[in-house]
């Protein structure tokens, strides 16, 4: 198990007229599985890169149990990387592909063939030992690169992309398969994804990145309930965001003072944004809420399945709600609503 | 259906009529040769003593097995070396776009250059009276011009080497570029992660990456300098001769009688060619179907 803090990391290249990676600072624990999640072109897989040492940043640190990293070479860091598209190297077999590291570190024949037996029963593909790559699915392609990777105890697993080339089924299974093993093996894990729902699904914490810049480093939880700003909390699926200023330990807005029990109420910039997310938000045709309540107009109701999606206009404002469709009472577009925003639901955010 | 088919072969008929007629025609006819027919002087007769003669007899033998020996030794050498320059030299600059730009050009240039053209190049850099001598010889490395290694029209061929050598490294580097560059740099880099070091890395990952088309590349150009006459003539000495050479002496001898030898080693040239064709067209297949 290895603690890595990466440390002010800068890292420009001539074609970009930014920096990929633009002063990152993270810091994370031994045995942590962490997402680096962004859109396309961010810079995550840029960081990995650095981690890995086929990258040299232009300044800062990556600092790998209490020692930097940027002077020791990518073969000899112990930092194992597994690439979107598998790689396999497709003139080996499958025992082959996943002894190499071994082989390369000059252990004993005996000895690599009983570790690839163990790390392809633990990726579940005890009998392909002889196959070529091209005989494998997507799926057991990907199984045997992450047990290539694991067969020399990595201090740390970096893995791109690990799902995006996998079908919806096969997804699922790998994703169970990634975390299975992470915390019997206790590896930290790092791994890059574009995609939030994967991120939230597997990690422990997420680094979102936008333009080379870390925006948060938190809890999949909190990214939902306590975003750090409004990119965060979009990137997240939030819709709701209204202008408020502080007030007496309330937050006033144009559609009415807002009670607020968020514990950063002191941190608050005096302008500040509130969000909610839609599936938070209560609606009634009676006025049956004691605080937060605010009279609207229901502009649209589109049904989703298990979900039905409300917009409502609150005093000039559209606010999104999501409420199940079990059960829903019959509102209809232009009825007059009640919209209820519990106050330990709302949070506030300095932008 | 059926007009369709009687309308590919008809329109296939005139070239492929042209080739048949040129190439196995002309095969067949020297094939015949070599058997010792040749009405023109009167010789009806169809035996293979041209061969026996070629191969085994006491005046020829010896010129056709030294001969074969130092083909062999000059298409391999040549290969070999010329697939090792355009490797090592394909990954000195593969990442680097200004050499990139400057070897593609240079390369490109060597390409189009006729054989006989480089190995008149090689007599003037190389020769005992060429400009490396003289240089050596200026700057006092050597006594005199005279002092200078044997370099052309030695009886090793080494002049033969450098000409291919020179001329065949910008084939295997321009295939080998393409190769190189349609891989990336993905292989590597995960093997670095991995482990290898540089060292390994070549030996694991780019050779038995590369290795396929190499071979197949090494092929043809073993084929072609196995068969090429121009350069062999040019910087060979006249023991040993490679074979393409004796066999147009052979062709050139005033008494036609030898022409059916002249034939019989032009044939066995071909043999050995085409084995290697068919070889080349084997591994390709092979591959296409591993693939």
């Amino acid at each position: 198990m290895s603690k890595l803090n990466i440390k002010n990391l800068i890292k420009s290249f001539p074609s970009m007229d930014r920096p990929a990676v633009n002063n990152v600072n993270l810091d994370i624990e031994s045995g942590e599985l962490v997402a680096f999640l962004g859109p396309s072109g961010c810079g995550k897989t840029t960081i990995l890169k650095m981690i890995t040492g086929l990258f040299q940043p232009d300044s800062g640190d990556i600092i790998l149990d209490e020692q930097s990293l940027l002077k020791i070479p990518t073969e000899k860091r112990g930092v194992v990387m597994v690439f979107q598209n598998y790689l396999l190297f497709p003139y080996m077999n499958v025992n082959e592909n996943v002894g190499f590291a071994l082989k390369m570190k000059g252990v004993d024949k005996n000895i690599i063939d009983q570790k690839v037996k163990e790390m392809l029963e633990l990726v579940k593909l005890p009998d392909i030992g002889l196959r070529k790559p091209k005989q494998l699915s997507g799926g057991q392609q990907q199984r045997v690169a992450l047990a290539r990777a694991l067969i020399s105890n990595p201090r740390i697993l970096l893995l791109d992309e690990p799902l995006s080339n996998l079908d919806a089924h096969l997804r699922d299974e790998m994703r169970d398969l990634i975390v299975t093993i992470q915390q019997k093996l206790k590896v930290t894990t790092i791994f890059v994804t574009h995609d939030q729902e994967e991120a939230v699904l597997l990690a422990d914490k997420i680094a979102l990145i936008f333009d080379g810049e870390l925006q948060n480093f938190t809890s999949p939880k909190n990214y939902y309930e306590k975003p750090k700003n409004i990119k965060a909390a979009k990137f997240f699926g939030g819709v709701n965001f209204i202008n408020a200023k502080k007030d007496n330990h309330n937050l006033s807005t144009n559609i009415g003072t807002v009670h607020y029990k968020g514990e950063n109420y002191t941190d608050l910039n005096e302008d500040n944004i509130i969000t909610i997310r839609p599936e938070n938000i209560k609606l009634s045709k009676n006025n049956d809420f004691n605080d937060n309540s605010f009279k609207g107009l229901i502009k649209s109701v589109i049904f989703s399945g298990t979900h039905t999606r409300y917009k409502i206009i609150v005093n000039n404002l559209e606010l999104e709600c999501s409420l199940q469709s079990v059960g829903l009472q019959d509102i209809k577009t232009d009825d007059t609503i009640y919209v209820h925003l519990p106050s330990d639901k709302i949070w506030a955010m300095n932008e | 259906m059926g007009g369709e088919r009687l309308k590919i072969i008809l329109s296939l008929t005139p070239p492929l009529l042209i080739i048949f007629t040129l190439f196995f025609g002309g095969i067949f006819y020297g094939f015949l040769q070599s058997l010792g027919y040749q009405p023109a002087i009167g010789k009806y007769e169809i035996n293979f003593s041209a061969y026996y003669n070629v191969m085994f007899s006491e005046r020829y033998a010896k010129l056709f097995w030294t001969g074969l020996g130092l083909n062999l030794w000059v298409s391999f050498a040549s290969t070999f070396l010329a697939a090792v320059f355009a490797l090592f030299g394909a990954l000195a600059i593969r990442k680097t776009f200004f050499a990139k730009t400057i070897c593609n050009f240079i390369y490109s240039l060597n390409l189009p250059m006729p054989h006989l053209v480089v190995a008149v190049g090689i007599i003037f850099v190389f020769s005992q009276s060429g400009l490396l001598a003289r240089l050596a010889s200026q700057i006092g490395l050597i006594g005199s011009p005279g002092d200078f290694p044997v370099l052309v029209k030695d009886k090793y061929g080494l002049g033969i080497i450098l000409a291919y050598i020179w001329k065949e490294a910008a084939f295997f580097f321009i295939i080998l570029m393409s190769v190189l560059q349609s891989l990336g740099e993905n292989f590597e880099e995960l093997a670095q992660s991995l482990g290898a070091n540089r060292w390994q890395r070549f030996r694991y990952v780019i050779l038995p990456l590369v290795m396929p088309n190499l071979f197949s590349a090494s092929i043809i150009v073993f084929a072609f300098s196995f068969g090429a006459y121009e350069v062999p003539a040019l910087l060979g000495v006249i023991y040993p001769q490679m074979l393409p050479v004796m066999a147009f002496e052979f062709f050139l001898n005033p008494d036609l009688n030898a022409r059916s030898e002249g034939m019989a080693l032009s044939i066995i040239i071909a043999i050995i060619v085409m084995i290697l064709v068919v070889f080349y067209f084997w591994l390709t297949q092979a591959k296409i179907r591993k693939d």
